[in-house]
């Protein structure tokens, strides 16, 4: 494949609220909620908060670390399970603010929890065609659930954007690209209905772990690779136990995982999930590193990809990275969790 | 040839559940008529001071609808430049009777807003302001409260000085048989009030309020007769970002140099004065813009009583201004030239300012973006 | 309803005030809010001065206590302003937040 990563950027809404802080609400023991998800805070995004704004903030830093003008884009995916609206695209709305100009290819894309990473394999197989030279993918997303339900632990917020171009200037090469694709009702959400519905335990080994581990299995066959020779494996995390669980299935220590697991200081920000993990990765990969990562979206699929540091890696970036973005937060009470939910 | 003011009234400013704007004009137009001593027919132009009618009540075209009220088929218009729609009114009224077109005139200013709810009229009321200032939400009282702490950082200001404004101005309302609020209020009352917009709190701010007033104006001379010595305009950006300074309002001191200038008077010279305290902070910088006190020095003033009633310099806003007489927002233009005409004209009753010869109205548009002066002369 | 053609019109002219910083001139807490901001309640508007010299009014978001100072550094960025009601098109605006 000629195409790779030219720079990255994300963005963490500021608000965090603790499991500690919605358990007793239920009458639940944080405890036992922490252990079974293996979560004990998610990321919150404000009232005025939505995945166009923080798509915005997460491509502004992505645009700045590749160095390059968003003139240059000329195409534009955005994933998310939250577009603001169900007709009229989160992409153009993105592509104005950010100056791309009008010649540029813009469309949406669904698909649960992987939008964000269909949006970089089927751009990065646009860009190695030579349809285009470069373009962007962004998973966003403002995770709602209802109240009670468990998904309260865990749904979450965050943006993460990707430039894409031909291997030349990337930070990273994408060596080889995987999907894994069945129809299996996991978790759901009928249109016009406001919170989605899931099918508990469903969502475990018929669901991530089937497309995950199939997914996962057939990137080491094409890729021709084994995981002792990945540095770092990303995978979705729609909580802190499945990818651990996933990681051990494909081979992969817990040093491997330990990078990407942002879960554990935001919970799940869907589309935004392996997209935030991945980027955590690449701010510690250096040249030569290869990283693997596996994504899941309900309904159900899985992306795969391989990538491979270039020569242009660890060199100063002008974004910040993601250390730094999750440093500065402010954590609130369930009460201003719900008023937080009342979108503006 | 000067502008005579010949009759001046208020109605009674206040929550009027049973009260229409229809009511209200008649009620202040007939008795200005009667003291004029003639009939309403002798009118030759109707100029109404309203911002809201159309925001909240959906009716424009108030010149006629005031003018079919009142039985005329004269000229009318309804003039809006925000909470200076009254002063506005009166300060086209004066330029049309000095154009030489007509003789006699009618002024009438009129608000009516307690017929909705107080979060669609602090709605309504953000049109006086820029676009940018609503899609932040800052409300009248937002922006005021953005140019107190902008005083009180520049001139050590306090808020226990603001709350003084609003103690003056309930004591002489306590005066006036018309006005809103005729109770006597504490600093510490002001102090202890809900925040609003902080700094400001409820007792700071002027309410929402339903009224009128009239005026008819006339190019007869009269001996004796209270005459509109100037009557200046002046405007500045919509919105508070643009202005360089917020602790001043540029418009006020424009337009007040350029009253001063025609009336050939000094600040020194004024006697009495009905100033735009939309906000208790509001009278401060209308001290200092008008040059009554040096820049940072009204507050202490104030605070000294040294615009209050029974001091022999000057005193302001003895209708109780609009925090206590009440702010209907169209009428209150035209209801300070009612207050300082009476001063002049020696029938203020309990809240008269002994030996009153010049006196001065200070009407503000939204944050300062309209400022019309008057000076009045005996 | 906001006319959808009007907040397209108003769009064009925010991407060039966002992403710039400047410090705050002016600031206060709304508490008492109009209609259409009920839900937002309480919130900050400031007055701002961007580093190309422009002055912004605009509300602070993502702030700490310690953030409301006159000369605080912040940040433009991109936030929905009004209430786009069931129907209506989204209106974006500028918002501003804490550089610390």
């Amino acid at each position: 494949m000629d195409a790779g990563i030219l720079g990255y950027g994300l963005y963490l809404p500021y608000y965090r609220i603790k499991t500690a802080e919605i358990a007793p609400v239920w009458g639940k023991l944080a405890s036992d909620i922490e252990r079974s998800l293996g979560i004990s805070q998610k990321s919150v995004a404000a009232m005025d908060e939505d995945a166009v704004t923080m798509a915005y903030q997460a491509s502004l830093d992505a645009l700045l670390d590749a160095g390059i003008n968003p003139g240059k884009i000329e195409a534009l995916m955005v994933g998310s399970e939250s577009h603001p609206y169900a007709v009229n695209p989160t992409s153009t709305i993105l592509g104005e603010f950010l100056g791309i100009g009008h010649s540029y290819l813009a469309t949406d894309l669904e698909f649960a929890c992987k939008a964000g990473t269909t949006a970089l394999i089927s751009l990065a197989a646009m860009i190695s065609s030579g349809t285009f030279s470069t373009a962007m993918a962004v998973g966003s997303d403002c995770a709602q659930a209802k109240p009670h339900d468990i998904l309260e632990y865990t749904a979450a917020s965050g943006a993460a954007a990707f430039i894409l171009g031909t291997k030349h200037k990337a930070i990273a090469d994408i060596v080889a690209i995987t999907s894994y694709s069945s129809d299996t009702p996991d978790f759901w959400r009928r249109d016009g209905v406001r919170f989605p519905s899931h099918g508990g335990r469903f969502t475990g080994e018929p669901a991530y772990f089937s497309h995950v581990e199939n997914c996962g299995r057939q990137l080491f066959e094409k890729s021709k690779l084994t995981a002792r020779d990945f540095r770092f494996a990303v995978f979705h995390m729609p909580n802190g136990k499945f990818p651990k669980e996933a990681a051990k299935r494909l081979g992969f220590t817990e040093e491997q995982t330990a990078a990407s697991l942002i879960v554990k200081d935001i919970g799940n920000p869907y589309t935004a999930s392996s997209l935030i993990g991945l980027a955590a990765a690449l701010d510690q990969a250096q040249q030569n590193d290869l990283i693997f990562l596996v994504s899941y979206g309900s309904g159900a699929g899985s992306d795969g990809l391989v990538l491979r540091m270039t020569k242009n890696a660890g060199k100063k970036r002008n974004g910040a990275n993601y250390q730094e973005r999750q440093y500065r937060k402010k954590y609130i009470s369930y009460l201003d969790y719900l008023k937080f939910r009342g979108k503006i | 040839m000067p502008v005579t003011i010949l009759s001046g009234v208020t109605s009674k400013f206040g929550e009027l559940w049973d009260v229409s704007p229809r009511n209200l004009v008649k009620e202040v137009a007939l008795a200005a008529a009667d003291e004029a001593g003639f009939a309403l027919d002798k009118i030759e132009a109707v100029f109404v001071g309203n911002m809201l009618s159309s925001s909240l009540g959906g009716q424009d075209h108030l010149g006629a609808f005031f003018s079919e009220e009142l039985g005329l088929s004269v000229p009318a218009v309804k003039i809006e430049a925000a909470c200076a729609s009254g002063g506005m009114a009166a300060h086209l009224a004066y330029l049309a009777i000095k154009s030489g077109q007509y003789k006699n005139v009618l002024v009438v200013g009129v608000e009516k807003m307690t017929d909705h709810k107080p979060e669609a009229v602090a709605a309504a009321l953000m049109g006086a302001g820029s676009e940018g200032e609503r899609e932040a939400g800052a409300t009248f009282p937002a922006l005021y409260a953005l140019i107190a702490r902008a005083h009180m950082l520049k001139y050590g200001t306090t808020e226990a000085a603001m709350a003084e404004v609003s103690v003056k101005n309930h004591f002489h309302a306590s005066l006036n048989s018309h006005a809103q609020f005729t109770n006597r209020i504490t600093r510490q009352m002001v102090m202890e009030s809900p925040v609003v917009a902080s700094p400001l709190k409820i007792l700071d701010c002027s309410p929402i309020t339903d009224g009128a007033a009239a005026l008819i104006l006339s190019s007869k001379p009269l001996k004796k007769g209270i005459i509109i010595s100037a009557s200046q305009a002046a405007t500045d950006s919509l919105g508070l970002a643009q202005r360089l300074d917020l602790t001043t309002l540029k418009a006020a001191v424009s337009a007040s140099n350029k009253a001063y200038q025609e009336a050939g008077v000094k600040p020194e010279d004024i006697k009495v004065a009905e100033v735009h305290d939309c906000f208790s902070i509001a009278e401060i910088i209308a001290m200092e813009d008008l040059g009554f006190f040096p820049k940072g020095e009204a507050a202490s003033a104030i605070e000294k009583g040294k615009t209050q009633l029974g001091n022999n310099r000057l005193v302001v806003n003895t209708s109780g201004g609009l925090k206590a007489a009440g702010h209907p927002v169209g009428a209150t233009g035209v209801k300070q030239l009612v207050e300082v005409y009476q001063q002049l004209k020696g029938i203020s009753g309990k809240k008269q300012v002994p030996g009153a010869d010049l006196g001065l109205t200070h009407n503000i548009g939204g944050s300062g973006a309209t400022a019309v002066i008057h000076i009045l002369k005996k | 309803m906001i006319s959808p053609v009007k907040i397209w019109r108003n769009q064009k002219k925010i991407r060039e005030i966002l992403n710039q910083n400047g410090n705050i001139v002016s600031f206060t807490q709304v508490f008492v809010p109009p209609q259409g901001f009920e839900s937002q309640a309480p919130y900050v508007v400031a007055i701002v001065k961007l580093e190309s010299g422009r002055r912004y009014t605009a509300q602070l978001v993502d702030y700490d206590k310690k953030n409301l100072r006159v000369g605080q550094k912040v940040v433009t960025v991109l936030r929905r302003t009004r209430s786009a009601g069931d129907e209506g098109i989204i209106p974006y605006g500028i918002k501003f937040k804490p550089l610390i």
